[in-house]
């Protein structure tokens, strides 16, 4: 009814203009609102199609990983090519365990992403630590806002002319090794994978390719989860092979011992 | 006539001319001079300092060159509360970038994000151009050493040699005649910025506190970002004079007789 007396007191000197020092927010670009709205909407905090571990290992002159090609509807083996390491660029590649829906939505980033970088046409391309740093922030940032990416990724490839393996997971917690597994991967794999590196440091590429494929057998054996056709990933300095749909040989004659097995 | 054209940045004038941005840029006509020149070892900008009153406390350490990130620097030429809003968010960028993918920008991509921030000034908000123009420069492992210079308009490009401020025309045809291009070292650079800044500079002599020198070389896979020191400046000052005096005394034959 009456006018607010503040604003005669106090006019707005510079209505609708940026604060001092920042850039006026212009129509049509995306804008970090810093506003928040009263709480944190928490959103779903359980997957629905997942997949099970990756193994990443390193090996003279490049990296390798590999996955089975399973995306678990819960107990349900529903999904049985889902390609879940993918490559980026010809020094990338990107494994995931978890959520696959979530793992989609940021292959489709990540894949125009590369576009971009077609685009821009400036010789500059993602290398694999960039694209590790990059993750983590995402990851981070989402986990932050109690909306996280349900996803552990493992990112391998050349980075300047060596081998690199980095894994984030879905809270944001980065690391590099020489040797990394996921989901169930991380208790059954892992310990595999480290008896082989102790043994021999510099494994070459066939050898590197023997253990994991032993990796992944073991992990058909005991992930109730897994399933037995995979996919490998070799990153070189030549360049990025993934094969598809292997299938490994498994001997189940054991089950006959099991007492209640018919 | 033309004055109803020049009051908002975001309109043409009948002859398809955008007044707004031609006059920051005589705004930028009007100050100190900035030149950059590549050599095959690195980089030299070199800047005249205007504000050499001695009650100035000494709070800065550089009137007109700022770092920008580990591999780059630039320099600013026009009004100085401009300029430091764009140097800050020329910063902010590289730190982004930086916390994002865990390695510096490429100095092209730097270059070109700011110059679509200034462009935008000229077609929406109804805000005026920035005045200032920027020399950069900088290394990345792509292009290796690169100056770019960019101005009011959002324009930008790489040069090997340029100028901008006062008497930048006169010095970007000095540079046209004397720069060697592919038998440039830092050493060579920095004699020949001497040498084009004496000539383009208002003051009768050259002092050190009058001009900022600052170079940018790789040693060991690292990047080294200097502000040359006074007493460095002063060394390359009195080496300029000599070969000065030097030539004018080959030019001149004796003339007593």
């Amino acid at each position: 009814m009456y006018a607010n007396p503040n604003s005669i007191i106090n006019p707005s000197l510079w209505p609708n203009g940026p604060a001092p020092g920042c850039f006026f927010n212009f129509p049509g670009t995306s804008v970090t609102s810093t506003s928040s709205k009263s709480g944190i909407i928490t959103r779903t905090q359980s997957p629905v199609t997942t997949g099970t571990s990756i193994l990443g290992l390193v090996f003279d002159g490049g990296v390798m990983l590999a996955g089975d090609m399973l995306g678990s509807y819960g107990s349900m083996a529903k999904f049985r090519s889902i390609e879940r390491i993918i490559k980026v660029n010809n020094s990338t590649v990107l494994g995931a365990t978890g959520d696959i829906a979530d793992f989609q939505h940021l292959k489709a980033i990540i894949e125009q992403k590369v576009i971009d970088e077609d685009c821009a046409d400036d010789g500059f391309t993602l290398k694999p630590k960039a694209l590790h740093t990059w993750l983590t922030r995402v990851l981070y940032n989402r986990r932050s806002k109690f909306d996280p990416l349900w996803n552990t990724f493992l990112v391998a490839g050349i980075e300047d002319g060596e081998p690199y393996l980095g894994c984030v997971d879905k809270i944001g917690t980065a690391f590099s090794d020489s040797k990394i597994a996921t989901g169930y991967g991380a208790h059954i794999a892992l310990p595999l994978m480290r008896e082989g590196l102790e043994k021999k440091p510099q494994m070459t590429k066939e050898e590197a390719r023997a253990l994991l494929i032993n990796c992944l057998r073991v992990l058909f054996y005991r992930d109730c989860r897994a399933l037995n056709k995979h996919q490998i990933a070799t990153i070189t300095k030549e360049g990025v092979t993934i094969e598809n749909n292997i299938e490994l040989d498994t001997n189940w004659e054991v089950a006959n011992f099991v007492i209640g097995y018919e | 006539m033309a004055r109803r054209y020049d009051t908002r940045t975001t309109i043409f004038s009948p002859e398809g001319r955008l007044y707004q941005v031609e006059y920051a840029m005589e705004a930028i006509g009007h100050a100190g001079t900035c030149l950059g020149i590549l050599a095959s070892d690195g980089i030299v900008l070199a800047a005249e300092r205007r504000n050499t009153n001695k009650l100035l406390d000494e709070v800065f350490f550089s009137e007109k060159i700022y770092q920008l990130n580990a591999d780059m620097v630039c320099s600013v030429a026009g009004i100085t509360s401009d300029a430091n809003v764009l140097t800050n968010e020329l910063r902010l960028i590289s730190q982004r970038y930086l916390l994002q993918y865990g390695e510096s920008i490429p100095c092209e991509q730097l270059v070109s994000w700011l110059c679509d921030v200034k462009q935008a000034y000229t077609q929406y908000g109804g805000k005026r151009p920035f005045g200032v123009s920027l020399l950069y420069a900088g290394w990345d492992h792509q292009y290796g050493f690169q100056l770019y210079q960019s101005d009011p308009s959002g324009n930008y490009g790489g040069w090997k040699a340029t100028c901008i401020g006062n008497n930048s025309a006169a010095a970007v045809s000095m540079l046209k005649q004397e720069y060697k291009e592919g038998e440039t070292k830092i050493d060579d650079a920095l004699a020949l910025a001497i040498r084009v800044m004496s000539k383009t500079m208002d003051a009768t002599k050259l002092t050190p506190d009058k001009l900022e020198l600052a170079t940018l070389t790789r040693h060991d896979n690292k990047t080294y970002i200097k502000v040359l020191p006074v007493a460095q400046v002063k060394t390359l000052i009195a080496d300029h004079e000599k070969k000065e005096a030097a030539e004018a005394a080959k030019s001149k034959p004796s003339t007593a007789s």
